[in-house]
């Protein structure tokens, strides 16, 4: 066991740790932040996305000892303080880029992410920026629709979607 | 679920010396833990000692100098060497590999080191950085030595390093800087994958240098070429070089194949 | 069900409509199974077998009893349990043999996970190898060693199955239809041809996990990821010889299903461990890596295909036989094997048909329901198949499937007669033979070919698929006013990410003519709680819980009419309602609203009539019958949604190497309910079709090891492997009997990708495949002609990957 300090989503934590716990796992079983989910726990598929110290992380390949002192922040810090969605969150539910929602907090954080490194990704950017999260329900295609509204560059012609024949 | 372990996390090389000459093979190094965590989840490593390396902030270090050339230090991640101007300008090659290595998440933990001490196959970094003629420099409490990258690795996630022993950074020289290149790698899917087979070329002045991941036990790196060496030749060359394998990845036949496929590709974008 | 209501008088029904789940899922609130902590809970883990097949001679469990923190371990011995959804063949942990790699052996639970995977580390089990039967073929084989030599003493289902003692095989099932024979005789062509598929995983992003506590009283609650928690509490009691009224099954969200979850899985075995701990709860969560093997997969086929045609391109009759590959158990596989016999042939006309469908146990994982429920393997068949048949008489594969396709007034292969109403076929294909235009290239085109040199191919798919459920399959949904006149639904259809709740909603709402604000469709299904429904499977959920939904509304309605009669001291008939009252319609403004009759209207002078407003609808499917089990002739299909995909593909012929430029899918939906989840499932669908077209597969040693059970060696798609160009069409053809004419597409846009995929590459390069997937060195071997290397990956008989291009077909003046 060893002691942890580190800041999520804002607040301040102290614990202690097994030194063999993923950050994962530290997340979802000792602090109860279970938005976080685990897909694989081998690096593979994203699910595990959070923040650390600004840059995205697989959390899974992360051992908890090594945040200490880090500050993360996870699909919990991503609504408003009353409880509001962010603009990500909003464009997901408005493009209905959510099925099950197992992968959809590790997207969010990719999102998140990526649009903060590039604010007005292209369509071929925001594909390559989510190449990172498997998503098995929605085929990514309403994901990517949902990222690009977000940024105001969905064509019009792509908003309507379902053609009646 | 990892199994229990003992873990460090030292601020100073020293520290990490006398840790790894108190546990031997015991202990392993954590750099970006993403080869090292996998394994320990699966199995395949159970160290009872894992030194974390990130506190030593000098390992973390990218420079560059005229002279000696680039330095990729034990914890620079892939992220980071992606992120350099200088590399992005004087080593193109290791930019197009490293670009192709794994997802953004695992870049910003992989290492460049991390990836040549794993001594996989398929790893991306090497090809290029043996098309760089890079060094490898070790570290241990009894002093530091250098070893040319194609002697570091000696066979399927085998390499020389002792026990004791660190890399402290990869030393890539000037010989090649103002040379161009690229990385072709062919994978399963579209999306992130392993190298099913890899092949990395580099021409400089008058010379083309080709180096093959995922073809052999260890990355190969050909003998030079003139500038205007054929394809047929440098296909003639490799062909020689490689022994593929049939795994659950591809069959040795197809592997060859696309080595060679590869190398007329990168060999057109020479001319081109 | 009111089919016929014109679409601009529908306020919600067809219109966009926000999924009910949203804010949970994006905000991380919405909690699964995996999230869950139940107090007291125990973990647990399990031993897997590393053999194909081996008896087991002991198993020492005594170091693991020792451990500090574990409570219980079990072995198989000590189960004198069998659980079986359609045969009852499987025992909750592996007694005296094992039958596949990876199966469950012994099972520990213990304080923590850590202290039970080490426990199961200390079991030592002494296994005797034993020859394994790999693959369904060489199970057929007279010599073949028995997977299960006492099949002839299991318990099944008689109505639906037949099994056959001393063989391998599960089930039989015959459809005869006309006379084949005679058919062949009179015909122009014959063509036969075998094609196969792999075992695939399917991959949902939450792994199999369940909760349970068994009660020393005996009273059970399982909290389970599963789809089905009606079946699955069935099928658990029946097992455990326990009331049902003693087993309480809760599902709150679920991390993906698609069939894996349909039955019942880990969930007897973390009962019996909950049981030995003396009632303490305990957990279990299957790694991805137990995904591939400790549960179960989508079974391989070997689908052979022998077609008679006429001169004019019509098909005279068709010899089918699908081996499936059950693996070690029947599970789901031999109810796959009988849906897919009826729908063999595609959605085409054939006169004279003659199928034969054999479930085949083998030394592998079991196979189970996975979306398109055996469609998406053996539409890669006949869709192949369709278009070597055109190849061979020389006719257009579009003009040939148009000749063929089911119209009015045809007959399916088990006899039922196809009308108007049915759906369409004929438009879905026009469609996107309109959306890739087919049959020749754009100037764009042209010009990218050149640019690329690579060459570009274009082809199409068709196919159906009908629900494959028992012919009374019934469902219920009750419907409750809340004090401020809302409402909410309970049923036990789960939605899984579906959307089927979002729908419901709509439909409810559509009923009542209120907002569908005012709606809520409960999440976390208990069977304590919610009404009976069968299972969420099939593509049957909108359909029937949606017609159930209608109904409760109209009972609600009933139910509140008759107390605002009595409130309004009037005639019902001359009342109506709005979104929040019932008014008089001569007098509006004398009206009672929801709200002061949601929990039982009162008189001001305290007088109650009333009660709470319940709506209930219950609803079973009609007039479907079983099928004769010589024949295979009867009723078997709710509803048929018919559908196409068209895909262009350009290839480069010297490496084999491909992109997806387009694809363009219809469906014939009878009507949308909710355009962006018909199109969610649509690409959702295709998309996971690619993954079955492209990559996915089992692949397996000579010794019946599994070699690639992961993510680094099973690759699914990413978003970077989309096709470029997405386009999702619907036709609606009513379904009278569906709520508001819709019916299923739950299954239907994974069905046919791959087909559509092979019909590309052959149209570009000429590459017969017939097998999938088509990864990038099956059409550079297809294309250059090269030996049939039989599983080139594994040098066994029994990997995942083959090309083997052989084409038999005979024209009397041709003699090809
Ligand atoms: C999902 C996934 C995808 C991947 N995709 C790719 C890919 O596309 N291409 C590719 O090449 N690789 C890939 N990898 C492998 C891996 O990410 C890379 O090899 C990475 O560069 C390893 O670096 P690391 O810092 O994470 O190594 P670590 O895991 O920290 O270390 C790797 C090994 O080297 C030892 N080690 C590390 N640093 C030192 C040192 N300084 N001195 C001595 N020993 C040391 C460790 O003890 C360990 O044995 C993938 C891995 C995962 C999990
Ligand atoms: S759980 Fe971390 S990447 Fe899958
Ligand atoms: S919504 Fe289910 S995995 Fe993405």
């Amino acid at each position: 066991m060893r002691k942890i300090r580190l800041r999520i989503n804002g607040d301040l934590y102290e614990r202690d740790v097994r030194e063999s716990k993923t950050l994962l796992h530290f997340l979802r079983e000792d602090v109860g932040l279970t938005g976080t989910k685990e897909g694989c726990g081998a690096g593979e598929c994203g699910a595990c996305t959070v923040f650390m110290n600004g840059e995205t992380v697989n959390s899974c390949l992360v051992l908890a000892v090594e945040a200490d002192g880090a500050d993360l922040q996870t699909i919990e810090g991503e609504t408003a303080e009353d409880g509001s969605l962010s603009a990500v969150q909003q464009a997901f539910a408005r493009h209905h880029a959510v099925q099950c929602g197992f992968c959809t907090p590790g997207m969010i954080m990719t999102v998140k992410d990526l649009l903060q490194r590039k604010p007005k990704p292209t369509r071929e950017e925001v594909i390559h920026g989510i190449e990172s999260n498997f998503c098995r329900c929605t085929g990514y295609q309403q994901i990517v629709e949902a990222v690009l509204d977000v940024t105001g560059q969905l064509p019009d012609s792509e908003k309507e979607g379902l053609k009646y024949v | 679920m990892l199994h229990d372990f003992a873990y460090a996390a030292p601020t100073a090389k020293d520290e990490v010396f006398s840790l790894l000459a108190e546990h031997g093979t015991a202990a392993a190094v954590l750099s970006g833990g993403t080869d090292l965590l996998v394994n320990i989840r699966s199995g395949i490593a159970r160290p009872d000692y894992v030194i974390n390396l990130k506190g030593v902030s000098e390992l973390a270090e990218l420079s560059f100098d005229a002279g000696q050339g680039l330095s990729i230090g034990a914890c620079v991640t892939v992220t980071k060497l992606l992120a350099d101007a200088t590399v992005r300008q004087k080593y193109p090659l290791l930019v197009s590999a490293a670009s192709q290595l794994a997802t953004h998440q695992l870049r910003n933990r992989a290492t460049i080191v991390g990836n040549i001490v794993t001594a996989s196959p398929c790893g991306d970094m090497s090809s290029p950085l043996l098309c760089y003629g890079a060094e490898v420099e070790l570290a241990s409490a009894s002093g530091t030595r250098t070893v040319a990258l194609q002697e570091f690795i000696t066979g399927v996630k085998k390499t020389v390093i002792r026990p004791e022993e660190i890399v402290q950074r990869i030393i890539v020289p000037t010989t090649y800087v103002g040379g161009s290149g690229n990385y072709l790698k062919l994978k399963r899917i579209k999306g992130h994958d392993l190298g099913v087979v890899s092949v990395a070329m580099l021409t400089y002045a008058t010379k083309i240098r080709v180096a093959i991941g995922s073809a052999a036990p260890t990355p190969l790196l050909l003998s030079e070429f003139p500038i205007d060496a054929s394809a047929k030749t440098i296909k003639q060359a490799a062909r020689a070089a490689i022994s593929p394998i049939d795994d659950v990845r591809c069959t040795k036949e197809y592997r060859a194949f696309m080595v060679e496929e590869f190398i007329e590709r990168l060999l057109a974008e020479v001319h081109a | 069900m009111y089919e016929t209501i014109p679409a601009d008088e529908l306020k919600t029904v067809g219109r966009k409509s926000p999924r009910v789940d949203a804010y949970e899922k994006l905000t991380g609130h919405a909690p699964y199974v995996s999230d869950m902590v139940v107090s007291g809970m125990l973990y647990a883990a399990v031993k897997q077998s590393p053999h194909a097949r081996a008896r087991i001679r002991s198993i020492d469990t005594s170091r693991a009893r020792e451990l500090p923190g574990v409570r219980a371990v079990v072995t198989g011995a000590e189960l004198d349990y069998r659980v079986g959804l359609y045969v009852v063949d499987k025992g909750i942990l592996a007694r005296d043999e094992v039958r596949h790699f990876g199966e469950a052996v012994a099972a520990v639970a213990a304080d923590t996970l850590m202290i039970a995977q080490q426990a199961v580390r200390l079991i030592e089990v002494d296994y005797e190898l034993l020859d394994p039967v790999l693959h369904p073929l060489k199970a057929l084989e007279k010599d073949a060693p028995l997977v299960h030599p006492r099949l002839g003493d299991y318990s099944y289902m008689e109505a639906a199955f037949t099994p056959v003692p001393g063989t391998n095989i599960a089930n039989h099932t015959k459809i005869r239809k006309g006379d084949v024979e005679k058919a062949f005789a009179e015909a122009e062509w014959i063509i036969e041809r075998q094609y196969t598929n792999p075992s695939v995983q399917h991959v949902p992003m939450e792994t199999h996990v369940a909760i349970v506590r068994w009660q020393p009283n005996d009273e059970v609650t399982i909290w389970s990821s599963a789809q089905s928690p009606f079946t699955l509490r069935n099928l658990f009691c029946t097992a455990m010889k326990l009331p049902h009224r003693n087993v309480r099954v809760i599902v709150p969200y679920v991390g993906g299903g698609f069939g894996g979850k349909a039955g019942i899985g880990i969930e007897p075995l973390v009962a019996v461990l909950s049981r030995l701990s003396g009632g303490r709860a305990v957990k279990l969560t299957a790694s991805r890596e137990q995904e591939f093997s400790l549960l179960p997969c989508r079974s391989q086929l070997t689908y052979r295909i022998k077609t008679g045609v006429s001169a004019d391109g019509r098909i005279t009759g068709q010899h089918m036989t699908m081996y499936w590959d059950s693996g070690a158990y029947a599970d789901y596989a031999v109810n796959v094997t009988r849906a897919s016999a009826y729908s063999a042939a595609g959605p085409y006309e054939i006169p004279n048909a003659w199928v034969d469908a054999y479930t085949i146990y083998t030394n592998k994982p079991f196979g189970t329901a996975y979306r398109g429920f055996g469609h998406v393997e053996f539409h890669w068949g006949i869709e192949r198949h369709m278009d070597l048949v055109a190849k061979v008489i020389g006719m257009d594969p579009v003009e040939f499937r148009r000749r063929n396709t089911l119209k009015a007034g045809c007959r399916s292969l088990t006899g039922e007669l196809i009308r108007e109403n049915t759906g369409s076929v004929d438009k879905c294909l026009d469609a996107v033979c309109a959306s890739i235009n087919y049959g020749s290239l754009t100037k764009q085109e042209k010009e990218r070919q050149k640019r690329t040199g690579m060459k570009i191919g274009k082809g199409v798919a068709c196919f159906h698929k009908a629900p494959a459920m028992p012919p009374f399959t019934a469902t219920a949904v009750i419907l409750k006013m809340n004090e401020d006149g809302t409402v909410t639904a309970n049923l036990a259809l789960t939605d899984y990410g579906q959307g089927s709740y979002t729908a419901i909603g709509q439909i409810i709402a559509e009923r009542l003519g209120f907002a569908v604000e005012k709606v809520k469709v409960a999440f976390d299904c208990d069977t304590d709680r919610e009404p009976y429904d069968w299972q969420t499977v099939a593509s049957k959920g909108l359909i029937l819980s949606g017609n159930a939904a209608i109904l409760a509304a109209e009972d609600l309605l009933a139910r509140a009419y008759d107390v605002a009669s009595q409130a309004l001291r009037c005639n019902q008939i001359d009342l109506a309602h709005d979104g929040e009252k019932i008014y008089v319609k001569h007098h509006p403004e004398s009206a009672v609203t929801f709200r002061q009759m949601a929990v039982g209207f009162a008189y001001p002078n305290g007088n109650g009539i009333g009660g709470p407003l319940i709506g209930v609808g219950r609803y079973i499917a009609q007039g479907l019958s079983h099928l004769d089990k010589a024949t295979g002739q009867g009723n078997p299909a709710l509803d048929w949604t018919y559908g196409a995909h068209g895909m262009i593909v350009e290839v480069n012929e010297k490496t084999g190497e491909y992109n997806i430029l387009k694809v363009g899918s219809a469906f014939d939906v009878g009507k949308v309910v909710n355009p962006d989840s018909v199109r969610g499932q649509a690409i959702g669908g295709m998309m996971q079709g690619l993954g079955t077209a492209v990559c996915e597969g089992y692949i397996y040693d000579e010794a019946g090891h599994l070699l690639n059970p992961s993510f680094t060696d099973n690759k699914i798609p990413t978003s970077v492997d989309m096709p470029l160009e997405i386009e999702c069409m619907v036709v609606e053809t009513a379904q009278i009997d569906g709520p508001y004419g819709a019916r299923g597409v739950g299954e239907h846009p994974m069905i046919g990708v791959a087909a559509a995929l092979g019909n590309c590459l052959q149209q570009a390069t000429e590459a017969e495949i017939t097998h999938m997937p088509m990864r990038f060195e099956d059409v550079w071997r297809a294309i250059q002609k090269r030996e049939p290397v039989d599983n080139w990956i594994t040098k066994s008989p029994y990997g995942s990957c083959k090309s083997s291009p052989q084409v038999q077909g005979h024209h009397p003046e041709l003699g090809c």
